[in-house]
């Protein structure tokens, strides 16, 4: 039995696991597994890995911040309009001005954090709902988009397309695959084994009981095997592509974030003002920094999607970044934040994401219609959430609430002041 | 307890090493790139990906009807798909995308954003997919093949003859007062029938015989975002209030489609207005009642029946590795190079020519007798 | 009345959350016509009981019987145990502010006339029924504008206007001030006369004492003794001994105070309601605390005191108006709560769940969450520090749980109250403001607590304690202030401290020098 236990306490992620985020590597993993088989093995194509990541990559940049926004207690509506918007501005500029690209990749973030700035002034100093803030963001940035646009569509230079459509190069000796693919998947896997060996040694540290040496072991396979294979697939692509930049560019954010979130006093501050907000200020946490640095930083994130998506289309045009909102949203609620904010992890939002690319994808090769992905989307939302809120609520076994709770068969019957109360227990979602 | 465990952890491992193994051989030794498949041919029952923009006209959901049926008489496997109504750009993206991992030869594009596609085109290229850029021209690219298309140029130059006739037959001398409304600033076609209409009415407003009345001639103060009949409607309604609001006739509206000319109509008619010649494109129904009630003055049949058979014969040569029919290759130039394009000829209709022109048309003919 | 009939009988109810078997073969008899009184510490059982009785738990989660008289009865859910005339009133009071009080009476329960609700009957009973339990407004006052007190008065006529049989009250008492409970009290008591059984839950063991006609203990989820008070003479020391297990000889532990010089004083301070301009909630308020010394504040409902010690703690509540703070001699600028920390002051709120901890958290992101830069580098959290400081907190202070990596929810009141403890002890302040302490948590959790406190004080801190229980300000204190209405009535040492002169004090009867 305790091995059992050790096997779910271990493998997926440790104790703070959460319920949702689990069971969303699991449904993510089903998903492959079923569109793997039903496409007759397209899924798992090089070609077909490399599509999607490119063509999801922005959506994935903007679930990074509207994480960040949602722990905090907010929600962010603007993201899709601010995309647009600087995407115009730096086509445009790029443009008229005949600026250099890497200059253009400078203004789109400058312009992103004004207007990050704008509204994490209103929400942070004014006291605005962020709804409403960026409800009225929404309105304002398409209208400033159509406004400059001319609600035209405006070319970006060739250069300026890597970053959004461009590949790791191919240099070195024919191997057969994309040598700097190849040699990110190693150093990715070598990561992965000092991070293991480092937490074997915090765990033995805190004089926690250290994992056995078997579950480390079938840890690290599957995640090497995991790393492994995606690495051999993206190296092993059509001649000219491999890993997109724009994947890169996610998964450098998504480290970055995922360190400061979890590890760092800033991280924290956030959980904290989402989690309670009075009881944070009291412990001496700058509410209004947080909740200016958060909305402000989403507004960055938000225009280096909508520069790598206007890369990626060669052209900004009216219609960039139409509803990309909520599909980040979704995401990051798939992915097990709660709407009330103080909970769900940067990683979790980006399984979140995955779940509804390879959906959309997987449904996309079948020649299933934009209608219907649309309604399986929206149904997959709300059986995600749903399923997770009953599952808190009934307190019944199951394979993801037992993962969750590890300790429950371990609790002292006394002070069981909670536990007694299943009601009472946050409703995350 | 520990024996399910490990039979579990087995048989899931047993799947996925299936799966690497199935999937794992390396495709860089596929196509490298030079795409002239075309020259061979391919398989009779290959698949031809068509992908159109949302599902906001008739014509589009006509067509793609049309694809699904022809293309499966044809003998091929097809896979048509709309854009979403709020995502079309990137739904058409990653469409097209689906399409190439599918192992589409031919890729039959409606863009919902004619140059927002340069990288699924590269991609297409690059796998040996043969592009053929449907009603609507993909610009800034080398990538796209070909071109099929009503003539459009033509278009705009019926609709301008159309509006002289009509306005000298109510009033049979000038000068006569217009006013000019334009397509989405986003569609390529939207210049071209603009500048066909203005090859036949800019020497008449050179020679005073045709004055428009707001004096707004320049494409971007004429154009309809988004082909939306509120946003010409809104544009009526204030030229009237500004232009109109005294004794001022108009005589013509230029409209380039049939939405934007009923919405035109209605904003007159709200206005109180005397019914000014207005023309229209696409034969909608709604509009074609309108002509035959004495409303709008003319249409265009650009039958789009006609445009997906020609498009399937086009598949059909490239299958058999022959060189497609083409009959204009110096017009369309997409920003990077002049696209090869099959132009079929437009058809203006009027109430006098109704009948004859829809009687092969089953839904609009009973609405002409 | 001593020999009615049985009323209820609960035989032998036990009830199992997953991991946890929260009552185990508990029995309870309730006369008709009696105040029974429920005690036990927190987590002992109490109330997940009275939620089997209210249908809350409904029937087949649970096993064993209930016996309402006569009858078994099987409740699958709240509606239907209200209609056998069985009501609980939580310690949340379940009552919508923006409503009014007739408004609240009759939610879900409206008399109807023609498909509407009829307004003038409504109002006319409400009125009656407010008058049965001595509640004088208007039927049209909004909730909101009432205080606590009267707020539970209208949950309880809202009972009335359910027909009830048995009354259930959960710690109704806990957010009263001293009249109002005596109110409440009283109010019990004509009930009783008039043939209503009542089952009171409370922590509160001098009230249960001069109230119940018999007691029922639980300890963790067993029924331990049903107590006769009369027969048996019951006092609270008594009923603390069935409580815990054992006996307490002190409800304080001994403490020998080693006091020494002044080294944090508060002059004139004026603080200024938050949305009214004209109110001061702060009076020119001027005190001092010695080192090793604990201080304490007494006063009534709106006496000030946490309005005092939150905007002294950065400016929290209110806007500043005058006053000056002294820290070892030196006068102090404290604008915010990083302020405030860094001077090495501490506040621990009265209301630990909705300000003084996130809910969300485990044991040990709580107990570091007031001063993170103790446990990182260059910004960086170090995982292994704030695990052994939770570690040493988990032992030093007996916090009961299996790990500190567990949610700060599912701990009981006291062990919470640990935590925030730990929170702030853990900033190594110089002095600390405990507000309402031991509000909510049990004797035994007390008897800790006040060891905590004292041991603070005898590492040279100084500690405020804001206390709306005299007994245990008198108990526990050095010197104690007292507060009318914003304003500092009184200083009394522990040598002259009694209840009486407090009281007097606390309502302003005598006029006394401010210091």
């Amino acid at each position: 039995m305790s091995r059992i236990k050790d096997l779910q306490k271990n493998l997926f992620g440790g104790t703070a696991s959460n319920a949702r985020q689990s069971g969303m590597i699991f449904t993510l993993v089903a998903i492959v597994l079923l569109f793997q088989i039903w496409t007759g093995g397209l899924t798992l194509t090089s070609g077909n890995l490399i599509a999607v990541v490119s063509q999801y990559s922005y959506i994935l940049i903007l679930a990074i911040g509207m994480l960040m926004v949602i722990v905090a207690g907010h929600i962010d509506l603007s993201v899709g309009s601010v995309a647009a918007f600087t995407g115009i501005v730096v086509a445009k500029a790029m443009e008229t001005y005949s600026l250099p690209w890497p200059l253009g990749i400078a203004l789109g973030l400058i312009v992103g954090a004004s207007i990050g700035a704008w509204q994490g002034f209103w929400v942070a100093y004014v006291g605005v709902p962020a709804f409403i803030v960026t409800l009225a963001g929404m309105m304002l940035f398409r209208g400033g988009n159509q406004y400059i646009g001319n609600a035209d569509t405006v070319p970006v230079p060739r250069d300026f397309r890597e970053i959004g459509a461009g590949f790791l190069p191919d240099v070195g000796p024919d191997t057969g695959y994309n040598n700097p693919t190849l040699l990110l998947g190693l150093v990715a896997c070598a990561g992965m084994v000092w991070r293991e060996w480092k937490a074997r040694q915090t765990r033995r540290e805190m004089q926690a009981d250290v994992a056995p040496v078997w579950i480390t072991g079938i840890r690290l396979a599957v995640m090497l095997g995991a790393i492994v294979f995606a690495t051999l697939r993206f190296a092993g692509g059509r001649i000219g592509t491999s890993l997109p930049i724009s994947g890169i560019i996610l998964i450098l954010l998504v480290l970055a974030y995922s360190y400061y979130t979890r590890n760092t006093i800033g991280g924290r501050h956030i959980y904290a003002v989402g989690g309670n907000a009075r009881a944070a200020e009291l412990s001496g946490v700058k509410l209004r920094r947080v909740n200016f640095v958060v909305m402000m930083n989403m507004s960055v994130l938000a225009a280096l999607a909508g520069m790598i998506f206007v890369a990626r289309s060669a052209a900004s045009g009216p219609q960039d970044g139409l509803s990309w909102e909520l599909d980040a949203i979704a995401a990051v609620f798939i992915g097990g934040a709660a709407v009330s904010g103080g909970l769900g992890t940067v990683s979790g939002s980006i399984v979140g994401g995955l779940v509804m690319a390879l959906l959309n994808n997987g449904l996309q090769l079948e020649g299933v219609g934009s209608d219907m992905v649309q309604i399986i989307k929206g149904l997959v939302l709300l059986f995600a959430v749903a399923f997770d809120v009953y599952n808190k609520r009934q307190g019944h076994f199951s394979i993801i609430g037992s993962l969750m709770r590890p300790f429950r068969r371990e609790e002292p019957p006394g002070p069981a002041g909670p536990a007694s109360d299943p009601d009472k227990t946050l409703v995350a979602g | 307890m520990r024996r399910i465990i490990t039979r579990g952890i087995a048989s899931v491992g047993a799947v996925a090493l299936l799966t690497l193994g199935t999937a794992c051989s390396n495709e860089r030794e596929g196509s490298t790139g030079t795409g002239d498949s075309q020259a061979k041919g391919f398989a009779k029952d290959s698949l031809v990906g068509v992908a159109l923009p949302s599902k906001t006209s008739e014509n589009w959901v006509l067509a793609g009807d049309l694809f699904t049926n022809g293309l499966q008489e044809a003998g091929f496997k097809a896979d048509v798909q709309y854009a979403g109504a709020s995502t079309t750009v990137a739904d058409q993206q990653s469409q097209i995308s689906a399409m190439i991992t599918k192992g589409a030869k031919v890729i039959v594009v409606g863009a919902t954003d004619a140059s927002q596609l340069v990288t699924q085109v590269a991609q297409a290229k690059q796998a040996g997919v043969t592009v053929i850029a449907y009603d609507r021209l993909i610009t800034n690219t080398r990538d796209v093949d070909y071109y099929i298309a009503f003539d459009n140029f033509k278009v705009g130059q019926l609709q301008g003859q159309a509006l002289v006739e009509g306005m000298k037959a109510k009033k049979p001398k000038g000068p006569w007062t217009i006013e000019l409304f334009s397509g989405s600033p986003d569609d390529n076609n939207s210049k071209v029938f603009f500048d066909g209409a203005m090859s036949v009415l800019k020497p008449l407003m050179d020679k005073g015989d045709i004055v428009v009345g707001s004096s707004q001639t320049d494409i971007k103060q004429t154009a309809i975002q988004g082909w939306k009949a509120e946003n010409a409607q809104q544009r009526m309604d204030s030229l009237l209030t500004s232009t109109y609001a005294g004794a001022k006739k108009l005589d013509g509206v230029l409209s380039p489609n049939d939405t934007l000319a009923r919405a035109i109509l209605t904003s007159v008619k709200g206005a109180g207005k005397p019914i000014p010649i207005v023309t229209g494109q696409d034969s909608e129904a709604e509009s074609v009642k309108s002509i035959m009630a004495g409303q709008q003055y003319s249409t265009i049949n650009k039958d789009t029946r006609k445009l997906v058979a020609e498009t399937i014969n086009m598949i059909k040569s490239l299958q058999k590795g022959d060189k497609p029919q083409i009959n204009d290759t110096k017009s369309y130039n997409n920003g990077s190079k002049v696209v090869p394009a099959y132009l079929l000829p437009p058809i203006i209709v009027t109430k006098k020519n109704a009948a004859e022109a829809y009687a092969n048309d089953p839904k609009l003919a009973p609405l002409t007798k | 009345m001593t020999e009615a009939s049985t009323l209820l009988e609960m035989r032998s109810i036990t009830k199992s959350f997953p991991g946890v078997k929260a009552l185990a073969d508990v029995n309870l008899v309730v006369r008709e016509g009696e105040i029974h009184a429920i005690c036990g510490e927190n987590g002992a059982g109490k109330s997940t009981l009275m939620k089997v009785l209210s249908g809350v738990h409904p029937h087949g989660s649970y096993t064993g019987g209930i016996v309402y008289r006569g009858e078994q009865m099987r409740f699958h859910g709240i509606r239907a145990s209200e209609q056998a005339g069985i009501v609980i009133i939580h310690q949340e009071l379940a009552l919508v502010p923006g409503m009014s009080i007739a408004e609240n009476i009759f939610l879900g329960n409206e008399p109807r006339r023609r498909g509407g609700i009829d307004w003038k009957a409504s109002r006319r009973r409400a009125s009656e029924l407010m008058d049965q339990v001595g509640l004088r407004e208007d039927p049209d006052t909004l909730i909101k504008d009432i205080g606590v007190g009267k707020q539970q008065l209208v949950e309880i006529a809202k009972a009335f206007a359910k027909d009830v049989k048995l009354l259930i009250l959960d710690e109704p008492t806990a957010a009263l001030n001293e009249d109002d409970s005596q109110h409440l009290l009283d109010l019990l008591r004509g009930f009783r006369e008039r043939g209503i059984t009542s089952i009171i839950i409370s922590h509160k063991l001098n009230e249960i004492e001069a109230i119940a006609d018999s007691i029922t203990i639980l300890r963790d989820g067993r029924t331990i003794e049903t107590l006769d008070v009369k027969a048996d003479g019951v006092n609270e020391d008594r009923i603390v001994r069935g409580m815990v297990g054992r006996e307490l000889s002190s409800r304080f532990p001994d403490h020998t105070p080693d006091i020494g010089e002044v080294f944090f004083e508060v002059r004139d301070w004026t603080v200024q309601h938050p949305s009214s301009a004209e109110r001061l909630v702060c009076k020119g308020s001027t005190f001092h605390v010695r080192r090793g010394e604990i201080v304490g504040f007494a006063g009534l409902m709106g006496a000030g005191r946490t309005e005092l010690a939150m905007s002294l703690f950065g400016r929290s509540y209110g806007t500043y108006l005058s006053g000056r703070i002294f820290k070892d001699g030196e006068e102090i600028q404290l604008k915010s709560v990083a302020d405030a920390i860094r001077h090495g002051l501490a506040y621990v709120s009265e209301d630990r769940k909705s300000i003084g901890l996130n809910l969300l958290d485990a044991i040990k992101t709580s107990m570091v969450a007031a001063k993170l830069s103790k446990i990182t580098r260059r910004g960086v959290i170090d995982p292994v520090r704030e695990y052994r400081i939770a570690e040493e907190y988990r032992t030093s202070l007996r916090i009961k749980t299996p790990s500190v990596d567990e949610g700060v929810v599912k701990l009981s009141g006291g062990n919470q109250q640990k935590v925030v403890l730990a929170k702030w002890m853990f900033t190594d302040p110089d002095l600390l403001i405990l507000d309402e302490p031991t509000r909510g948590i049990d004797v035994g959790a007390k008897y800790e607590i006040y060891g905590i406190i004292q041991r603070l004080v005898s590492q040279g801190k100084g500690v405020i304690v804001i206390s709306s229980e005299l007994p245990e300000l008198i108990g526990l204190c050095d010197r104690i202030y007292t507060a009318f209405e914003g304003t500092i009535t009184g200083e009394v040492t522990r040598r002259d401290a009694d209840p009486e002169v407090l009281m007097k004090q606390m309502t302003a009867m005598k006029k006394s020098p401010t210091s």
